[in-house]
């Protein structure tokens, strides 16, 4: 950061962060101002100024916002991108939610990866739940839904062959235990693609997601940005009905709920935030 | 009597005891003395002067001055300049952060030095992010509270080094707060040992409350706004890696904290505040803050 950051950069970053619900922090609005550059470029625009009217006064402003989008959240999508909301999963909200079904006889976990995209999500959580089969998941089964409204992204996924971009965060460990080398790429292999489900389904399909039932954890990582406020209200909503009791809602790296929903609880978890139904406790109920 | 009470009494013992007490910094006291003085009393060469005693502080000064943590836009080169540039209560508050910290011994056994500098200086800006945010008084009040909510951690480091750093692996090693490992294996907390020092240095009666009471703000008195805005902002930093050097392992609902409830009582305006906004804004903060210290620290 050198000096204050650029005042139509902030607007830029406001606009985004009020109509998508994405964030980015000061130390990221150089990465911001390249994505806006190449739509800049694109349009013949030549100053932010005139970039920001094209987001905010222009007729076409919607379309241009899902252009910027989809700048910002190209190559967004790899295996094992989050890694402290991983964690997080795994060290904290995995055992909670076992905690909650102890008493339940049937002892199951769901997870659904809500715009998975190629795949990677939901085999990244496979893997996960793979790695505590023997230790917190003994005698549980696990079954991971993966929807996508693009069926040329869930044919990649069930193909599930991966170029080195996608691979780049996969340890050692990880790359010899649950892939199988393809030429210069990667393909998940059979033990991590089992229990999976990958359909499809639009999010704004009401009917349809009212049968998406008994949830414990739903990631949905950089899709609700492109919905409008209405829509993304509507598919937020379906998300709480969906959830179990004690069930998590996981959004992308600096993606927010604020504005849009009330009944979701926003909760500190190392390194990442995430999303719990829970009960309206009265403020200061509790103390440190 | 247990081991926790006789290790209290251990620690009141050795605090009576002076010679092992951190004194204020030399330089600081009479600055800050100074420094209270009505605004239009202040002469920018006396201050200049008073801060140059102590080259390290000054230069540590510097650094902090043009650091784009404080706003800074163009390049402060002398310590004049930096003290005309950020003004007198600014570099009040930085001479205290520098003077302060200065104080901490060098163990790297445990909680390692630089680590805790980021971790208060953290939890200083996220204080007066969140004063300036809810319109909550005077956000470099907000700023000092903050930086000096765990003068305890200090206070136990020198007193206490072997206790300290057994309490601080309990923490790290059951990914607990430290004031709950410090607890269960010391007795007190850093809350209670911040208290016997900021008592005895005659700090302000509401830094005296946040030290005192930043892990159970519903036990202030006078300041509990304040307290419990140290306590969120705290808890922001710890779960957001600007921590003691360990992982918590543990959820948070800031809005289920005692400290919230109490604060609202203060700022109608934190009712409607953006909390997952302050928590991604922390991002740019990290980094700021690790270079910040680490350059502080080679000063």
């Amino acid at each position: 950061m050198d000096g204050p950051p650029e005042p139509e950069l902030v607007r830029i970053r406001d606009v985004i962060y009020q109509t998508a619900g994405i964030f980015h922090p000061d130390n990221k609005l150089r990465l911001l101002q390249d994505r806006c550059g190449r739509r800049m470029k694109e349009l013949k625009v030549q100053t932010l100024r005139e970039y920001s009217e094209c987001l905010t006064i222009r007729p076409t402003r919607q379309a241009e916002l899902i252009a910027l989008l989809n700048e910002i959240t190209i190559g967004e999508t790899s295996f094992f991108r989050n890694q402290p909301q991983l964690d997080a999963l795994r060290r904290i909200v995995i055992p909670k939610i076992l905690e909650a079904k102890s008493n339940l006889p049937l002892r199951r976990l769901r997870i659904w990866s809500a715009g998975c995209s190629t795949g990677e999500e939901p085999y990244t959580l496979r893997m996960l739940m793979l790695e505590e089969l023997n230790v917190q998941l003994k005698d549980w089964s696990t079954e991971i839904l993966a929807t996508d409204l693009n069926e040329r992204s869930l044919a990649h996924a069930e193909e599930a062959v991966y170029g080195s971009y996608s691979t780049r965060n996969l340890t050692p460990s990880y790359r010899n235990k649950y892939f199988i080398p393809q030429g210069d790429k990667l393909q998940v292999n059979a033990l991590a693609r089992s229990n999976i489900s990958f359909s499809r389904l639009n999010l704004s399909d009401d009917s349809r997601m009212t049968f998406m039932k008994s949830m414990d954890a739903i990631f949905c990582c950089n899709v609700l940005i492109y919905f409008d406020l209405a829509s993304k209200r509507r598919v937020i909503q379906h998300f709480f009905n969906n959830l179990l009791p004690h069930g998590y809602l996981f959004l992308g790296h600096s993606e927010s709920l604020f504005g849009v929903n009330d009944d979701f609880r926003l909760v500190h978890l190392p390194g990442a935030t995430a999303y719990v139904k829970g009960e309206r406790t009265p403020a200061g109920g509790k103390s440190l | 009597m247990t081991a926790a009470t006789a290790t209290k009494q251990a620690l009141l013992q050795r605090l009576d005891g002076l010679h092992q007490i951190p004194t204020i910094p030399a330089v600081l006291a009479p600055l800050l003395r100074y420094l209270q003085q009505p605004v239009e009393q202040l002469d920018v060469q006396k201050v200049t002067d008073l801060l140059s005693q102590d080259k390290s502080l000054a230069a540590q000064c510097l650094q902090m001055a043009n650091s784009p943590l404080f706003g800074r836009a163009q390049n402060v080169q002398s310590l004049r300049g930096a003290v005309v540039s950020l003004g007198f209560h600014h570099v009040s508050d930085i001479a205290m952060s520098c003077g302060v910290l200065n104080m901490l011994p060098s163990d790297k056994a445990s909680l390692d030095p630089v680590v805790f500098w980021e971790h208060s200086l953290g939890c200083a800006l996220v204080s007066r992010q969140i004063a300036r945010k809810i319109n909550f008084g005077d956000p470099g009040k907000a700023y000092l509270a903050g930086l000096l909510h765990d003068l305890g951690i200090i206070v136990n480091l020198w007193v206490l080094p072997k206790e300290f750093r057994a309490a601080w692996e309990m923490g790290k090693g059951e990914g607990i707060p430290l004031h709950e490992a410090e607890q269960k294996s010391m007795g007190f907390t850093h809350c209670d040992s911040g208290r016997l020092l900021g008592e005895r240095w005659a700090l302000a009666p509401e830094l005296i409350e946040v030290i005192s009471y930043h892990h159970a703000p519903e036990k202030s008195a006078e300041h509990t706004g304040l307290v419990a805005l140290v306590q969120l902002a705290d808890l922001l930093c710890r779960m957001s890696g600007l921590n003691y050097g360990y992982v918590e392992e543990r959820q948070v609902n800031l809005a289920e904290e005692s400290g919230f409830g109490l604060l609202a009582q203060h700022s109608t305006a934190l009712k409607d505040f953006d909390w997952a906004r302050l928590t991604f804004e922390l991002d740019s903060y990290m980094d700021e803050v690790h270079s910040l210290v680490r350059a502080i620290y080679r000063t």
